[in-house]
């Protein structure tokens, strides 16, 4: 025969919450803690009270370098996200690109880039002197006296087509480590080099171009996300222009031509740019303002 | 009854019951244990040794040699309670010991990094030291004892072989002797003799890596308990090892094409260099070894550089982190030796025993090479005292036996952490790393873990 004893019921829940509840309330039990801790005949002192209030959970790192804004990871995530959807809808907006470089520039890759120049002659001299190309630094006013063909006259006649200046770069804040954060503003300062060697136009198919060139050649993510996603809003003509014109062009160039960031373009400045541009290895794509100029002129002799 | 008189005996030989062919640690060791111990100190024992030995360990405890000599061992505790036990260790220069409480291993990927303290967890003692000490004593026990450990030094033994009636070893001894012995015991080094003359097989491989070794001086800049680094590269570990007065001892395992590049330095390169090995990334390493391996002249100026922008980022708390830089060299301490893994099949035959390197070799980055050889010794001594005390014959492998089964399988499990370790971190794969570094950190937080891995090696002793 078999004898079922049925389990006492014992209540659980109330009696957890009374007693949790008097060692706030009861003062005994107070009292008792404390003297397990040593702190009921041994009162700490103020001296000690000081030592022990700990940091503040959320304490923002300090600076690494003038400009620096540490974030924190969920922060830069939204920065992410943030400036992947404003740098799509809204490119000409420089603040989205900006920030979707510097949310993207992850550490390795930055890396990946700073090894490159470790491994290159020039690019050591150029992590070491740190240059900051301003129009001062790069004697603007010089430069249109240079020699025709030269780098620096290109560059300076770019400059008056497009109606840039250098001055107008926005320096890293959100990169932590100082030497990567460099290497990404060497990054964005050669930017106008890279346009005045392939002769690309700053108008939004031109900087697409050259965003996939970048890509193809060093590898930031934030212009190969551009390269992919920022063809999708513009005018169809263009588009076609892009994918069968300069996308093969850029793809090719880029992968064959030498590491950009190893180029140390202040000190090239009298170079002829042929010259330069066969020792890299770029071939000059067709000229954009030219085939935009062709395409309106057809299209209004057709309509 | 008849009696049996040999006519045509067998030229006229010397008899011993225990030979010991090599006066290096692991031989003088066993020569003064077994002379130490009251059971076994009547044996006949002498020791064959083919360099000159005696005269350069009595001077080196004479006039010690001004600079601290660039062969170094990290004895355990383990070890040093067995050379006190025989009464070696106070014989020892002590002044020429540094004993410390900390190892720091880390990453040289990751920075991930292990801490192990413990008081006297290792003593730093030249080998030289360690010889001449234990000469120092021997002769001593000779000097109180009716039957003496005969050395018989400058004596290259020329060939082994088995007497045709006895079945016992008798060497062919350079100086035209022949030696027959009940027992004979190999401490002759990896290329054993005695291992070939056995039959014994010899497994493992060779590591492809050679120790560079250099004796360094800290630069006197701020003051540090003495502490064991070891960093591990891709290449191989980088470890800088504690003497007094702020002396160190390195030991680095590398390539063989970065180990004659290291050697081809000047010694400001060479310093300049340690001082890279020890804080700078895996990539500016790679640009270091290149330029140097090119011979390029702003060597020098490229290392500056990058040691100068790490001092920049380093924060003030996180520089006890890393070992002190490196300034001055002892001219003539860099040398280099090839590393490799080898475990005998069995340390005990007929007659023969191995103990020491001829029993097994490995990899540097433990410290445990010697210490092992001395445990072998213990263990040995422990078998001949109970063999002896039964009146055994010596030399039977009944009496041998407890020694190898005591002690090979605790030298191969030794052996093949090592070389897993050596595994390990012999790569820059961003997953092997990353899960390395993982187990680092987790078994660097686990207190009771790293006391029982440190007990395990440096064996449970009164010190």
């Amino acid at each position: 025969m078999l004898i079922v004893q049925q389990a006492q019921k014992r209540s659980f829940i109330i009696p957890s919450i009374i007693s949790s509840g008097l060692s706030y309330l009861s003062k005994d039990i107070r009292l008792a803690d404390k003297m397990e801790d040593g702190e009921l005949h041994f009162p700490k002192t103020e001296f000690e009270k000081s030592q022990n209030k700990s940091k503040p959970l959320f304490q923002r790192p300090e600076p690494n370098y003038p400009g620096h804004v540490p974030l924190y990871n969920f922060e830069k995530l939204l920065m992410f996200l943030g400036s992947s959807i404003g740098a799509f809808v809204n490119p000409t907006n420089n603040n989205f690109i900006v920030s979707l470089g510097e949310s993207t520039a992850f550490p390795w890759v930055l890396n990946r880039l700073r090894t490159q120049m470790l491994n290159d002659p020039n690019g050591r001299q150029i992590l070491k002197e740190r240059p900051h190309m301003t129009s001062k630094s790069l004697n603007l006013d010089e430069l249109k006296n240079y020699p025709d063909n030269s780098l620096g006259k290109s560059y300076f006649l770019w400059l008056e087509r497009e109606g840039v200046s250098p001055d107008t770069r926005v320096p890293v804040k959100y990169i932590t480590d100082p030497e990567l954060a460099f290497v990404f503003q060497r990054y964005r300062e050669c930017h106008d080099f890279y346009h005045t060697i392939t002769g690309l136009p700053i108008v939004r198919e031109g900087e697409i171009a050259l965003k996939l060139f970048e890509f193809m050649n060093l590898g930031i993510p934030m212009t190969g996300l551009g390269a992919l996603f920022a063809p999708i809003p513009i005018k169809s003509s263009q588009r076609r222009r892009l994918l069968s014109v300069y996308y093969p062009w850029a793809i090719k160039n880029g992968t064959i031509c030498k590491p950009l960031i190893n180029v140390y373009w202040e000190k090239i400045m009298k170079k002829d740019i042929d010259v330069l541009r066969s020792e890299l290895g770029i071939e000059k794509p067709p000229d954009m303002r030219e085939l935009r100029k062709k395409a309106k002129l057809k299209k209004k002799q057709v309509g | 009854m008849f009696q049996v008189i040999r006519r045509f005996a067998t030229s006229v030989s010397n008899v011993a019951d225990i030979v010991i062919i090599g006066g290096g640690p692991a031989g003088l060791t066993l020569g003064t244990a077994l002379k130490n111990s009251p059971i076994t100190k009547h044996l006949k024992i002498h020791l064959v040794e083919g360099g000159q030995i005696i005269e350069p360990l009595t001077s080196f405890l004479e006039t010690p040699p001004p600079n601290y000599l660039n062969r170094v061992v990290s004895l355990t505790p383990s070890t040093i309670g067995f050379l006190d036990s025989i009464g070696a260790w106070s014989h020892f220069n002590q002044e020429r010991t540094q004993s410390y409480d900390d190892i720091v291993t880390y990453d040289g990927v990751s920075g991930a990094r292990m801490n192990f303290e413990h008081p006297n967890i290792a003593t730093m003692v030249e080998t030289t030291n360690i010889q001449a000490g234990l000469l120092s004593r021997l002769n001593e026990l000779n000097s109180q004892q009716e039957v003496k450990l005969v050395i018989q030094e400058d004596t290259k033994v020329i060939s082994i072989a088995k007497d045709s009636i006895t079945q016992w070893p008798t060497l062919q001894l350079s100086n035209g002797d022949s030696l027959t012995c009940r027992l004979l015991l190999g401490c002759d080094g990896y290329n054993s003799p005695v291992r070939h003359f056995a039959g014994i097989e010899s497994r493992g491989w060779s590591y492809n890596r050679w120790g560079v070794v250099a004796t360094l001086k800290f630069a006197d800049t701020e003051f540090r308990f003495p502490t064991g680094w070891q960093r591990f590269l891709p290449t191989g570990p980088l470890a800088l090892l504690p003497l007094p007065n702020g002396y160190t001892s390195i030991v680095w395992s590398t390539t063989p094409e970065l180990a004659e590049m290291l050697l081809s330095l000047d010694e400001t390169e060479f310093l300049s260099m340690v001082n890279a090995g020890t804080r700078l990334s895996t990539e500016e390493l790679s640009m270091i070894y290149d330029l140097a391996k090119s011979k390029s002249p702003d060597l020098l100026e490229q290392i500056q550089w990058r040691l100068n922008l790490f001092a920049d980022k380093l924060k003030p708390a996180d520089e006890e982190d890393f070992p002190l830089q490196v300034a001055e060299i002892v001219t003539g301490s860099r040398a280099r030796f090839p590393l490799k893994l080898s475990h005998a099949d069995t340390y005990v035959e007929d007659r023969v025993a191995l103990v020491g390197d001829a029993a097994h070799t490995t990899h540097p980055l433990a410290g445990q090479g010697l210490n092992m050889g001395q445990e072998d010794v213990k263990s040995l001594v422990e078998a001949l005292e109970r063999a002896t005390s039964r009146g055994l014959d010596i030399g039977n492998s009944l009496a041998l036996e407890p020694y190898f089964s005591e002690r090979w399988p605790k030298n191969h499990v030794l052996l093949g952490v090592v070389d897993k370790i050596h595994k390990i971190y012999s790569t820059d794969f961003a997953p092997f790393v990353a899960a390395r570094s993982f187990g680092v950190d987790v078994l660097n937080s686990l207190g009771p873990i790293k006391d029982f891995m440190v007990g395990t090696i440096s064996g449970n002793s009164k010190r």
